[in-house]
């Protein structure tokens, strides 16, 4: 028996759109032209049974495309895709049947003037749970994400993450082997989102020993809870391996947090093209202060003393200095050249 | 074959559950009819109405009356499909194991049982308060209702098909709306018309439809309304599969495009 729960070979996935043209013509129609995105671009890709594999990747790197295409939503133009070993477009239905899904928009296709135990009987109908087991199955499930005091609560009257976790319940209804996880803790506070995160990671694939594929731009919250991560950019897979394998990536450069004050953005885009220099990102710490913390990527550490000079002669003020461990944001950085929220 | 109709069950009790959180709209929606059915039998057993007394043999209070109440059901054809595409609820449903055909009959089921509530309003209240005797054939009327409804469904996947690629807009609904108001026999029989204007109404299913559905009502036998079934017959066998095809080719590109829940 296969040891792989989701596969893929050379995926591709190219959308095609017409946008108007910006240049003028005389005539009251405006020109189109062709535009191709190619979201998924040949990807290899191998998950094992009870991996909980994170998929990093900025916006329109892909990963809901992907999703969606293992999910059978989307076609695929190119190459192969299998899950639980079925394939995803002539073996729709089996393939529907080892997944549960959860779309990063989950309250989608909930019914708001239901509450949650019946929006969940009525999905456990759609996914063929069976009758005598469905309303064991349905508590069992609330109270595994723990709505089960909030079962018969209108559903209008549950907060986002309340919500977030029916739409978790509701992929978990047929128990498949397999959940595709899309962003799931997008629009949470950050107490239901670690919740959401410990709850996936200990009873999901810890203990119930689920297949999980999660995907995110949250950095931080895929080296937290995956055994493996895939870095995923422009539709190319162009790392995959354990957090801390991947962090290893930069170990070949240095990495060092400046925090300082009166440095403006003008002097933050001239650091950046100091030679030695990998990359630099910044964010203001306190606006009324002006203060600023850097994270500098350095080919080496004598690279910090150009930009130390230049500290001295803009007369910026320096308030602290750090050698810093590499983070997978680091590594992200040096793999597909730009930061996540970019 | 039991499972897929549990299924359709369940989308019935989901639909009434949510329908009657609409407390309000679903007494506005009782009284709608009640009015209606008092209002236009009102005007029908005041008008002067002897060419249609002579056209069809019936009073043109039962002729409003009919003509009203089974417009619910055509409308309610007509816009079955396209209340199915809510792309949340598609993906939702095309990600589980469930078939398009039973999530299009199951999604519309529930409003079918509301149409038929409402004809059941409108002839009670033309029986009860304006004395419209009716002698209904069932086996001709569910026959008829059947052949009209699966005309109507075969234009409303054509329009939803289109409204799946064009994401706003649905010309098709609109024309058969349109064709149904003025050539469909609703409201008026098109032979009050001139004549170039009747001849419009034969390319019409309705036409077809509420003429049969009338006669149905005042207990005339199949065999005396065979042109129109044959009629209908004809349409429906061309439209309804012509429609499933166009439809299933509209959803089939959207999702290749990756364009099916952009609305």
């Amino acid at each position: 028996m296969s040891e792989i729960a989701v596969e893929t070979h050379c995926l591709t996935k190219i959308f095609e759109s017409k946008i108007k043209s910006l240049e003028p013509r005389n005539s009251i129609f405006k020109r189109k032209e062709p535009l191709i995105v190619t979201a998924v671009d040949h990807l290899n890709l191998k998950i094992k049974k009870g991996e909980l594999f994170g998929l990093l990747g900025p916006n329109g790197a892909g990963k809901t495309t992907l999703v969606k295409i293992l999910c059978t939503l989307l076609p695929p133009d190119e190459g192969e895709a299998y899950v639980n070993g079925f394939d995803v477009v002539r073996q729709q239905m089996d393939v529907r049947r080892s997944l549960g899904t959860l779309f990063s928009v989950g309250e989608r296709g909930v019914f708001w003037r239901l509450n949650g135990y019946r929006n969940l009987e009525f999905f456990s109908a759609i996914y063929n749970v069976p009758r005598r087991k469905r309303h064991e199955r349905i508590m069992e499930v609330l109270d595994l994400v723990g709505l089960k005091d909030k079962a018969f609560e209108n559903y209008q009257k549950y907060s986002g993450g309340m919500k977030r976790k029916l739409a978790l319940a509701r992929a978990l209804l047929p128990d498949p082997p397999i959940l595709l996880l899309d962003e799931p803790t997008v629009g949470l506070d950050v107490i239901s989102s670690r919740s959401l995160r410990e709850f996936i990671r200990k009873n999901l694939s810890e203990e119930a020993g689920k297949t999980v594929l999660y995907t995110t731009h949250y950095i931080e919250e895929a080296s937290q809870i995956c055994n493996r991560i895939g870095i995923l950019n422009k539709g190319k897979l162009v790392a995959c391996d354990t957090p801390d394998a991947i962090k290893g990536i930069v170990k070949k450069g240095e990495v060092v947090e400046i925090r300082a004050t009166s440095i403006t953005d003008a002097q933050v885009g001239a650091i950046r093209t100091m030679e030695g220099m990998i990359d630099i990102t910044s964010e203001v710490e306190d606006s009324v202060l002006g203060q600023k913390r850097l994270r500098l990527h350095l080919k080496n550490i004598d690279s910090l003393s150009m930009v130390l000079d230049f500290f001295l002669k803009e007369k910026i003020r320096l308030i602290d200095l750090r050698h810093e461990e590499p983070t997978l944001e680091d590594a992200f950085i040096e793999l597909t050249g730009r930061g996540l929220e970019e | 074959m039991f499972q897929e109709v549990e299924k359709i069950y369940y989308f019935i009790k989901r639909d009434i559950i949510s329908f009657s959180t609409y407390k309000t709209n679903m007494a506005l929606m009782v009284l709608s009819a009640l009015f209606g059915a008092l209002s236009y039998a009102y005007l029908g057993s005041n008008a002067d109405m002897q060419k249609v007394l002579q056209l069809y043999n019936i009073s043109f209070t039962a002729y409003l009356l009919i003509g009203m109440a089974f417009s619910t059901y055509i409308g309610q054809a007509l816009t079955l499909v396209q209340k199915t595409i809510n792309p949340w609820h598609l993906e939702e449903v095309l990600v589980s194991p469930t078939g398009l055909g039973t999530f299009i009959i199951g999604s519309s089921a529930w409003g079918f049982i509301w149409s038929t509530i409402v004809v059941a309003i409108y002839l009670a209240v033309g029986s009860l308060a304006f004395g419209v005797v009716l002698s209904i054939n069932v086996v001709g009327t569910i026959l008829v209702l059947g052949l009209g409804i699966g005309t109507l469904i075969g234009f409303s996947m054509i329009g939803a098909g289109i409204l799946i690629l064009i994401k706003q807009g649905d010309p098709i609904t609109w024309l058969i709306g349109m064709l149904t108001s003025v050539f469909g026999n609703v409201l008026f029989p098109p032979q009050v018309m001139p004549y170039p204007l009747q001849i419009i109404s034969y390319f019409v299913p309705q036409y077809y439809f509420f003429t049969a559905i009338r006669l149905m009502m005042i207990g005339w036998s199949i065999q005396m309304i065979l042109p129109e079934i044959l009629a209908l017959t004809v349409m429906c066998a061309i439209i309804l599969p012509s429609g499933y095809f166009i439809y299933s080719w509209c959803l089939k590109t959207a999702r290749k495009n990756g364009t099916l829940s952009w609305f």
